[in-house]
């Protein structure tokens, strides 16, 4: 007999289970934030800063390839970008932090949404190349001669903004103590927003479409419409951990532009696991204190594609997808209905 | 309800359909399209979905000309369609899918579909993981979501056995006459489509040889001679 009504040890883990997990959850998150202040030495927080702010972008990434089997290769042009145009917005058009963030934010969800109207429609390697393509551009036309009065070329930009954003001072978001409150609820916003996106009926489209689109149109939907929305937010998400990296850097280059930042973020979400919205955050955090770790010996690139081979073949469902794997395994012995599905 | 009007497709240099002219339609009439392979069956149903675009000729829906329309607005004023191949969406469960198309075209009467189609039992199940005659009921209760007035249905029987094909039909034939509707269903089982349907039509080598009722159809000699042979 398969399906029917939901059976009462169902009813009851559900009934228990999501106000427990609830206060959990909020309990990690003020753990979470508070307890490293103390805990842990600044150049530690510094690495999970970095490791926070590459696990937002491994969660746009993340975002598109589980709901719509989209890879996106240039998520860090986007972050960098955030960067660039937050640094010239100061510099340049003598704008106040507060305006030169929104502008940034602004000029950078355009650009997703033209980007997103052009390639969305293509297929998944076409879509992956193309990616790949704008985001090379990007980084590529920072080093311009021609733009060398806004971007410094190879040099990169120092960004010094006078006045305060949200009550904080330059000073404080240079601070990695001050900084991983910050980042941490950032981290947590975006986590809980790209799950509940996951949720909501526009994440049941998406991977309805990603699973049979032509039946998804002889059912009465735009398959066009979702896709680019889902490209659209994954772009202000990178923008949003763009943005908040130059605060706690005071520094953009065009390494934060290139194929490399994307690959690390892509690589953060394979090993967190794409199929959660914690698993990309954990899996950035894994990757930064592993780069600090190997990155001494110079072997950060042999151990990316060791993470590749390894998070790909071995354990495709990463470390959060496999813990939650085992952990309903090991609770359905004692559940004699096969648990909660 | 839909008027065919001198409808030519072409693959490459091939024509596939040339210049088919026929009238589908009126409630409750269950239309059966029979042929041989190669015959333009599937290719007649892709391009009245809206699924190929036709290479000449006119597609008329409701008095209103749809030839240039896209699917999802044929699926919006009523014309749904199954697949010769079960498309369904492997990984939600059969509820979920079914509710999210019932959404999508504003259909709150979703229970009748599921028990008309015996779904009851499956719905907490992802439709990938279902008996291969019951994902085809899926099929067919994705199309039937948002009472369509025009159900097109692409060898519903595929891979099932000639009984579960009948009792596919049965249920068809059933929810067609209940709601008032028109089918048109294209089949290689001879035996199902003259049993269940109440208009015929044989189509061979892209043109269409005969339409009729399914005694006519047996008694035409073209037909025999072209396609039935010793099974009529």
């Amino acid at each position: 007999m398969s399906g029917g009504a939901a059976s009462p040890v169902a009813v009851r883990y559900s009934a228990v289970g999501a106000p427990l997990a609830a206060l959990a959850a909020t309990a990690l998150f003020v753990v979470g934030a508070v307890a490293p202040i103390y805990a842990a030495s600044e150049f530690t927080l510094r690495i999970g800063n970095q490791g926070l702010l590459l696990g937002m972008l491994a969660l746009s990434v993340a975002f598109l390839m589980n709901q719509a089997g989209l890879v996106a290769l240039g998520a860090a042009s986007v972050y960098g970008g955030a960067g660039y145009l937050f640094a010239i917005g100061i510099n340049n058009w003598d704008l106040s932090a507060t305006q030169a963030l929104l502008a940034a934010f602004v000029i950078l969800v355009v650009y997703a949404a033209a980007l997103g109207a052009l390639i969305i429609r293509t297929n998944p390697l076409a879509f992956m190349m193309l990616t790949l393509a704008a985001g090379e551009m990007i980084s590529h036309s920072v080093m311009l001669e021609g733009l060398r009065d806004y971007t410094s070329g190879a040099d990169g930009l120092v960004v010094a903004f006078k006045g305060s954003i949200l009550g904080l001072q330059a000073a404080d978001f240079a601070n990695p103590v001050h900084f991983w409150p910050l980042a941490w609820t950032a981290t947590w916003i975006s986590g809980l927003t790209i799950r509940a996106v996951r949720r909501s009926r526009l994440g049941a489209v998406l991977r309805a479409v990603r699973q049979n689109e032509e039946r998804m149109r002889f059912s009465g939907f735009d398959t066009y419409a979702p896709r680019l929305m889902g490209f659209v937010l994954i772009n202000a998400v990178a923008a949003v951990a763009g943005l908040l990296h130059v605060l706690n850097a005071g520094f953009v280059s065009p390494d934060s532009l290139g194929l490399s930042l994307s690959t690390n973020a892509l690589v953060s979400a394979l090993i967190g696991g794409v199929a959660s919205a914690a698993g990309p955050i954990v899996g950035g955090l894994i990757f930064a204190f592993a780069q600090d770790e190997f990155g001494a010996y110079g072997v950060t690139q042999l151990l990316t594609g060791v993470a590749i081979v390894v998070f790909i073949v071995l354990f495709s469902k990463g470390v959060v997808g496999g813990l939650t794997s085992a952990a309903r395994h090991l609770r359905r012995p004692s559940d004699p209905k096969g648990g909660a599905r | 309800m839909l008027e065919i009007d001198r409808l030519c497709v072409n693959y490459g240099r091939v024509r596939a359909l040339d210049e088919v002219s026929l009238e589908i339609g009126g409630e409750g009439v269950l239309h059966g399209v029979i042929g041989p392979n190669g015959a333009g069956k599937s290719t007649l149903l892709d391009a009245v979905s809206g699924r190929r675009r036709p290479t000449q000729g006119a597609i008329r829906y409701c008095g209103q000309d749809i030839t240039g329309k896209s699917v999802a607005w044929r699926r919006h004023r009523g014309m749904a369609r199954s697949f010769q191949r079960t498309s369904i969406f492997p990984d939600l469960t059969v509820d979920e899918q079914l509710r999210l198309v019932a959404w999508r075209l504003g259909d709150d009467r979703l229970d009748e579909i599921i028990q008309a189609l015996d779904l009851t039992d499956y719905l907490r199940e992802p439709a990938g993981r279902i008996a291969y005659g019951v994902q085809r009921r899926v099929d067919v209760a994705l199309a039937l979501i948002g009472r369509p007035q025009l159900l097109l249905m692409d060898e519903p029987g595929a891979g099932l056995s000639a009984e579960e094909t009948l009792h596919l039909f049965q249920h068809v034939r059933a929810l067609v006459a209940e709601r008032r509707i028109a089918a048109v269903i294209v089949e290689h089982d001879v035996d199902a489509v003259f049993s269940c349907c109440d208009v015929v039509t044989v189509l061979d080598l892209g043109r269409r040889l005969a339409t009729g009722n399914p005694a006519e159809i047996r008694a035409d000699a073209r037909v025999v001679e072209a396609y039935l042979g010793s099974a009529a």
